[in-house]
């Protein structure tokens, strides 16, 4: 692989991240968030593979394939499950139509000056570098400060879980991008964290659900002693 | 490994083994065995402890317990002194325990904190290097605070003992983690005697001093920093409370001893000064407000506050003698420190432990709804006037010798074979004399009420009337710690010189055995010999007993009357004293300083002025350094704390808010 396609490519996979980034934080359908967010796992995917073409490491195979599997397909089945077809109903309430704590418009706007924001703090760091990876890690940095706003902006349980697994990608991003991704034994750690955190998360907001009838965190006010 | 390495791993391993025996299911076997089990460690910690004042080295270190700082426990004789008295409670209130405790206190929760608290206890002293001292004494705390809050359920005044203490000890530790960071800092290095290498007079160790005296202040008891104590002890279970207040409280003054005999023998003067000033404002607050309290338990608190400040007191003179070279006096006031801290450790103990079996009996802590238990209760009654002795500090008790070397160094301290030695010794001892002796006094007046009132006479609620004497376990511990106060007594001579060998070696001996097993304080030529004295009493009094009985014997006739009765029936007990009429004298003598809130209700029969159907009368005594002292700065903090509710409202999205914002900061000062 040339040096001019290796560039191409990951700059393709970092436009898609940032693309699937937006989108997750944009879109107002719960469902439409979560499948966002599955693309960006396959992107992320693929992420991986352009740098173990480029650094012709048999060791990111099983890395790319774990990705895949979890960030692509496992997670966002997990958030978009229903529990019985019984309950499926009222579910449905919850995978539709969020409301924002932002307007679309505002929500896009602050989208952006995040990415300027990351590009601006991330740019000194990478600037002496020669590789094209390591010039796309703004887009990493991007990633994460957008997950962050997915969760501010979002009032229900499994939209901000969604925030949570955006901001999670773009850390994942920056790794991949700045030094070719963490240990392999770290990698699955890393991975089984997250899975298991979002399973107890889901679980979590199912129990909130029962509780409040809702899984609208703004309601959760109350302190206790 | 020496035989200190070993004792102290085997109490290691029997407190994880008493941990272990607290979560069995069955309430009656987990007492029992995981109170042994505590009860097995505990003895271990005697014999810890015992060799550790004997002077063998040696100790247990954790290299990677906590990262870059090995932990280290290898007590000196000092320490080995203070893990004897821990260990001794331990094995009393474990043993009382395993016999006791029923319900709550006897949960799994309580049970495994037990052990976890205890150890701590024994740790403390054993700790060779500032991280290690603070971890053992959080786990004290934090044992400490879980056993008060085992009765939460039952009461609210349980959960606001808890909070008082634990937000006293967290200010405490503060204090004592800022008092060890500066002298940290200033050495270079966190070991003891890294510590002890900074200069006495140097800054560092003077905003040290203040710090950690504060601190182990707070934990000792002392006023101002006394207010969690009166709560806590009442509040917790009775065998925690006599922890607690016999052991627990001994840390804060093992933690005064390290700063002026291990860290720095040789302090300023003005330590002596501050030290005398906050034991003797401690010991006359306390005893004022114990012999006023009704409350069985809380006049125990505030007794510990008393006896604590008599402690304070006897080190500051010390460390005040010691800095005008008086070294007789000096030594002679560090011992009556040390003795009063044994001393009032065996009979606290006793005291808490006989108090609890009251409570047991009766579900009564309130003096004015006991009396008549003496004759119900006579195992128990024996045990507490015993105790109560020691507190009173009246002879045969070891209260007694332990005030009498304390009066001894005081009154010789002021002259160096005859002549004055410096103004402001000539000055603070006469002042620290009246203060014993009020203290002395009015201790007597306390626990003459609590023993009068509580145990003789005839009962004054039902309860009372129908007291049932304790299992015979109970009664075995509490014959223990008075068996305790009368040896202690009446042959100080062994533990006065043994509690000197703790002491760093001066020139001349502070003290010798003389006579039968009594003390000798050779620098200020003064005997005590209790033991001959007793029976030498013994002997003039059989006279009297021996003629009394005979002329009894000639004059057999015997005249039944009621003294006052006038003619009518036998009293009822409403007539008698009650702890509150018989502490009034002392409310009126003192009351600017105790400003008692006073409440007369009468009820008038019809439209009559003259004729009263009722009088209600109700007397509370407050506690004016938390009224007036706690109370206008919590109420400030609360003000405060409305604003900040501001800030922390519960919303998730605020808080995101604020980490996010924090990120976003963060990046962009980086990148700056």
């Amino acid at each position: 692989m040339t040096q001019t396609s290796y560039a191409e490519l990951i700059g393709v996979c970092a436009g898609a991240l940032l693309l699937t980034s937006v989108l997750t934080v944009w879109y107002r359908s719960q469902r439409a968030s979560v499948r966002a967010l599955g693309a960006q796992g396959v992107a992320l995917a693929a992420l991986v593979a352009v740098v173990a073409i480029d650094r012709a490491e048999a060791e990111l195979i099983p890395v790319i394939a774990l990705v895949l599997v979890l960030k692509g397909l496992v997670l966002p089945w997990v958030l978009t499950r229903r529990r019985t077809p019984a309950a499926g109903a009222r579910a449905g309430a919850d995978h539709g139509e969020e409301t924002m704590l932002l307007n679309p418009v505002a929500i896009l706007v602050a989208a952006a000056l995040l990415a300027v924001v990351a590009y601006a703090v991330t740019w000194p760091l990478v600037a002496d570098s020669l590789s094209p990876a390591a010039h796309a890690a703004p887009v990493g940095v991007a990633m994460v400060l957008i997950g962050f706003l997915v969760l501010l902006t979002r009032r229900r349980a499994i939209s901000q879980l969604v925030g949570f697994l955006a901001l999670d990608n773009g850390i994942a991003t920056v790794a991949f991008l700045i030094s070719g991704g963490v240990p392999l034994l770290l990698e699955f750690g890393a991975s089984l964290d997250i899975l298991l955190v979002t399973l107890i998360l889901v679980v979590f907001s199912r129990q909130m659900r029962t509780v409040f009838g809702d899984t609208d965190v703004d309601r959760m006010r109350e302190l206790h002693d | 490994m020496t035989a200190v390495s070993w004792a102290m791993l085997l109490q290691f391993a029997f407190a994880g083994l008493a941990a272990a025996l607290a979560l069995l299911p069955a309430e009656r076997i987990r007492s029992v065995l995981s109170g042994a089990a505590s009860a097995v460690m505990s003895a271990v910690g005697v014999v810890t402890g015992v060799l550790a004042m004997n002077g063998v080295t040696g100790g247990l270190q954790f290299a990677v317990a906590v990262p870059a700082v090995p932990l280290t426990f290898a007590p000196d004789r000092l320490g080995g002194l203070f893990i004897v008295l821990a260990s001794v409670i331990g094995l009393l209130v474990a043993v009382y325990g395993a016999a006791s405790v029923r319900g709550a206190s006897a949960s799994r929760t309580a049970w495994f904190a037990l052990p976890l608290f205890l150890m701590g206890m024994q740790l403390v002293p054993a700790a060779a290097d500032a991280v290690s001292f603070l971890l053992v004494w959080e786990a004290m705390a934090l044992g400490s605070t879980v056993l008060l809050l085992a009765e939460h359920a039952g009461s609210s005044r349980v959960s606001s003992a808890a909070v008082w203490y634990a937000v006293m000890s967290q200010l405490s530790f503060l204090f004592i983690l800022a008092g060890f960071g500066v002298l940290s800092a200033a050495a270079g290095g966190t070991d003891f005697s890294a510590l002890s290498a900074v200069a006495p007079a140097s800054p560092p160790a003077l905003l040290a001093f203040v710090l950690l005296v504060l601190g182990f202040g707070s934990k000792a008891g002392l006023v101002p920093l006394h207010v969690w104590l009166p709560r806590a002890h009442p509040e917790a279970p009775s065998h925690v409370s006599a922890a607690m207040s016999a052991a627990m409280v001994k840390m804060g003054i093992y933690g005064i001893l390290l700063v002026v005999v291990r860290f720095f023998p040789g302090g300023p003067d003005w330590w002596g000064i501050v030290l005398l000033v906050l034991g003797g404002g401690s010991a006359v607050y306390g005893i004022l407000q114990a012999s006023v309290s009704s409350d069985l338990k809380v006049l125990l608190a505030y007794s510990t506050t008393e006896n604590v400040g008599l402690i304070v007191l006897a080190i500051g003179a010390s460390v005040l003698l010691t800095a005008h070279g008086i070294t007789a006096a000096a030594g002679a006031a560090m011992l009556a420190a040390l003795l009063l801290v044994v001393s009032h450790a065996v009979f606290k103990v006793t005291l808490f432990l006989a108090a609890g079996s009251v409570l047991h009996a009766t579900g009564e802590r309130n003096l004015d709804h006991l009396g008549g238990l003496g004759r119900r209760m006579p195992w128990t009654a024996a045990a507490f006037g015993i105790a109560a002795l020691g507190a009173a500090a009246l002879p045969i008790s070891s209260g007694f010798v332990s005030e009498w070397v304390l009066l001894q160094s005081l009154v010789h301290g002021t002259r160096v074979g005859g002549a004055a030695v410096s103004v402001i010794v000539s000055i603070a001892m006469p002042i620290v004399v009246a203060v014993v002796a009020l203290t002395a006094g009015l201790a007597v007046l306390t626990f003459v009420k609590a023993y009068g009132i509580g145990f003789l006479a005839r009962p004054r609620s039902a309860a009372a009337a129908g007291a049932h004497e304790s299992s015979r376990v109970v009664r075995a511990v509490l014959i223990a710690g008075a068996a305790g106060v009368v040896l202690l007594g009446l042959v100080p001579g062994p533990l006065a010189t043994a509690l000197v060998s703790v002491l760093p070696a001066s020139g001349t001996p502070i003290v010798e055995s003389a006579g039968l097993l009594g003390v000798n304080l050779p620098g200020l030529g003064a005997v005590l010999d209790p033991l001959v004295l007793v029976i030498l009493t013994a002997v003039l009094a059989s006279f009297v007993i021996i003629a009394t009985l005979r002329s009894a014997w000639r004059n057999p006739q015997r005249i039944d009357a009621f003294a006052w009765g006038g003619g009518g029936e036998r009293a009822q007990p409403r007539m008698q004293y009650t702890a509150t009429s018989f502490a009034e004298p002392v409310v009126r003598v003192f009351d600017d300083v105790l400003q008692p809130a006073r409440d007369v209700e009468v009820t008038h029969a019809g439209e009559s002025r003259y004729l009263v159907n009722r009088v209600r009368f109700s007397q509370s005594v407050t506690d004016i350094v938390e009224s007036r002292l706690y109370r206008p700065v919590l109420t400030v903090i609360d003000r405060f704390g409305v604003v900040v509710r501001r800030i922390q409202n519960g919303s998730i999205h605020l808080y995101l808010l604020y980490s996010f914002a924090a990120v976003i900061v963060v990046l962009v000062v980086a990148t700056l």
